[in-house]
């Protein structure tokens, strides 16, 4: 069953098509890769999807329990409380809070807290801290953070920031993960690690995963259906041995000079 | 549980403690009319600069418009008392002037949280001025002339109680799942939007949260300074309340406190030359990603 469906997706920056008439699908607990070369649009699709850039045309449907969703013309807000939760390309972590604080800020549409409650300090305000401080601290077990959470994010190493990014959209509690690029500027071992962590996210989150990524021999070993984006373009779709195999996504890789 | 009670406690001691510090000073005389005037001033800057620095440090909006809602509350306290110059009139006064700078609050951020930076500085500046001319032309306030013989109905222990209530307050929303979802805004907008967090919601809600306070510091101005007048409530009194929050550091609430007296013992003149002398004395850690936040 598709759980997030895309029809004739569109985006023109001025007179660039920078993702033009895109038709994909995502099934429920996939794990999807979308590759492509520099420039081909990938992210621009990502931003399409969870609402941070308006698209020009075209449709996107998310399938809930109460029926089908369409996502586009939402706030990014909305659509990450529909189960849409993403990381970005170049890390966007709340640098001067905590790892704790940064997990907790994902996680305010996920309860109510009365506002009275709040500012007067009521018993009902600590039920619900400890409910929230609960869900932290698994997630924190779980991503292997908990010697870090009351460090400044911003503080952090490269490898522990990607995974914080990871938890935190994790936090939101989402039905689909879109990851932007994680194993960028990751050294062999961090590459492993995050591998063991997208695995993580489908078999113990139970997660659907959208993966944009430039390492290939992780694409190729983690991915059960891939994408090929160029030039806005989807070029291809096939399982990873389909992939390696495409002409035009040969082309597209190494040049196109096999018109032959 | 435990430790939750604790800390409760400790800080219901503390407040108890410089409650009967200041009484029995003023009792034995060290503190004389004009100490405690002082202090009382210090109280209501208090009042002001901590809903400022929810604003400013918290939310990371950088707003210069505190004194439009100072005057609102200010104004409906001196209007309300002279109907009803006893006790009752005075709180009455406070709640309305808290509900109209609430509304007014939600009518100027609603457009003008949209913008960043400098831009929003001068929208609600902007803000605060129509409100001061609104006022400075209406037969109601008195016009340019200002309003006098308000009663004098708060004394420095109620301005006290109000410093402890608004500071808490304020304290307790910053460390909530409002304050959470505020501070994740000021440091990523776009990451914010994307674990869920509606930023128009939360930046209106610290603003009319900060609004609120201002219109409380505005009444307990007016009842006790008993004169007021639209000139009091223009650029200059926003730019003080923002040298305190600047000061005493950005996103802290113990700095605002200090940051009240340093600003003072300055004088508002000199305080920017004052506060680059002074930047190895500063006390609070965070203080130097102030003005640009």
């Amino acid at each position: 069953m598709a759980l997030l469906t895309v029809t004739k997706l569109s985006k023109q920056f001025g007179g660039l098509d920078a993702v033009a008439d895109v038709d994909m699908h995502v099934d429920a607990g996939e794990l999807v890769a979308l590759i492509g070369p520099n420039g081909a649009g990938k992210t621009t699709l990502f931003n399409l999807l969870t609402g941070v850039t308006p698209a020009t045309s075209g449709k996107v449907t998310l399938t809930t329990a109460s029926g089908k969703v369409a996502l586009l013309g939402k706030r990014p807000s909305d659509i990450a409380k529909l189960g849409l939760a993403r990381t970005f390309q170049n890390i966007r972590l709340f640098s001067k809070l905590s790892v704790r604080d940064n997990l907790q800020a994902a996680m305010t549409h996920r309860y109510h807290e009365n506002f009275f409650a709040e500012i007067l300090r009521l018993p009902a305000y600590y039920k619900k801290e400890a409910l929230v401080g609960g869900w932290t601290d698994a997630l924190l077990r779980e991503f292997d953070l908990t010697a870090v959470a009351d460090l400044d994010a911003g503080n952090l190493p490269y490898g522990t920031q990607r995974r914080v990014e990871i938890a935190r959209a994790a936090a939101t509690a989402p039905r689909i993960i879109f990851l932007d690029e994680p194993a960028a500027g990751m050294n062999p071992e961090e590459t492993a690690g995050l591998r063991a962590l997208i695995e993580k996210l489908r078999t113990d989150f139970q997660l659907t995963v959208v993966l944009i990524e430039h390492d290939m021999s992780l694409v190729m070993n983690l991915a059960e259906r891939i994408y090929v984006l160029d030039h806005g373009k989807m070029i291809a779709e096939g399982t990873p041995a389909q992939i390696q195999k495409d002409p035009a996504v040969i082309a597209a890789y190494l040049g196109g000079g096999v018109h032959a | 549980m435990q430790a939750k009670w604790k800390a409760a406690l400790i800080w219901l001691v503390l407040a108890v403690a410089g409650f009967y510090l200041i009484n029995e000073l003023i009792v034995v005389g060290v503190i004389n009319a004009f100490i405690e005037n002082m202090l009382v001033t210090i109280g209501i800057n208090i009042i002001l600069a901590t809903g400022l620095n929810l604003i400013i440090g918290f939310s990371g909006q950088f707003s210069l418009g505190h004194a439009g809602f100072m005057a609102i509350g200010a104004y409906a306290t001196a209007i309300i008392t002279q109907q009803m110059s006893n006790t009752l009139g005075f709180y009455l006064s406070l709640g309305v002037g808290m509900v109209i700078a609430m509304l007014v609050a939600v009518v100027i951020g609603i457009p003008t949280l949209r913008l960043r930076g400098d831009y929003l500085a001068i929208a609600t500046m902007g803000a605060a001025e129509i409100i001061r001319v609104v006022i400075n032309n209406l037969k109601i306030t008195n016009g340019a002339a200002g309003m006098y013989n308000i009663p004098a109905l708060a004394n420095w222990p109620t301005v006290y109680v109000f410093v402890c209530l608004t500071t808490l307050m304020i304290v307790n929303f910053a460390r909530s799942r409002a304050g959470r979802a505020i501070q994740a805004i000021r440091e990523d907008e776009i990451a914010a939007e994307a674990v869920g967090i509606n930023p128009t919601k939360w930046k209106l809600a610290a603003f009319v949260m900060g609004a609120a306070t201002a219109a409380i510091g505005g009444s307990l101005h007016a009842v006790y300074i008993q004169t007021i007048a639209p000139s009091d409530f223009g650029i200059m009194q926003s730019i003080s309340l923002l040298i305190i929050v600047v000061l005493g550091g950005v996103g802290s609430i113990t700095g605002t406190f200090v940051g009240r007296n340093r600003a003072r013992g300055a004088g508002h003149g000199v305080a920017a030359i004052w506060r680059a002398a002074d930047g190895d004395l500063r006390l609070s850690p965070d203080f130097d990603y102030g003005v640009q936040a």
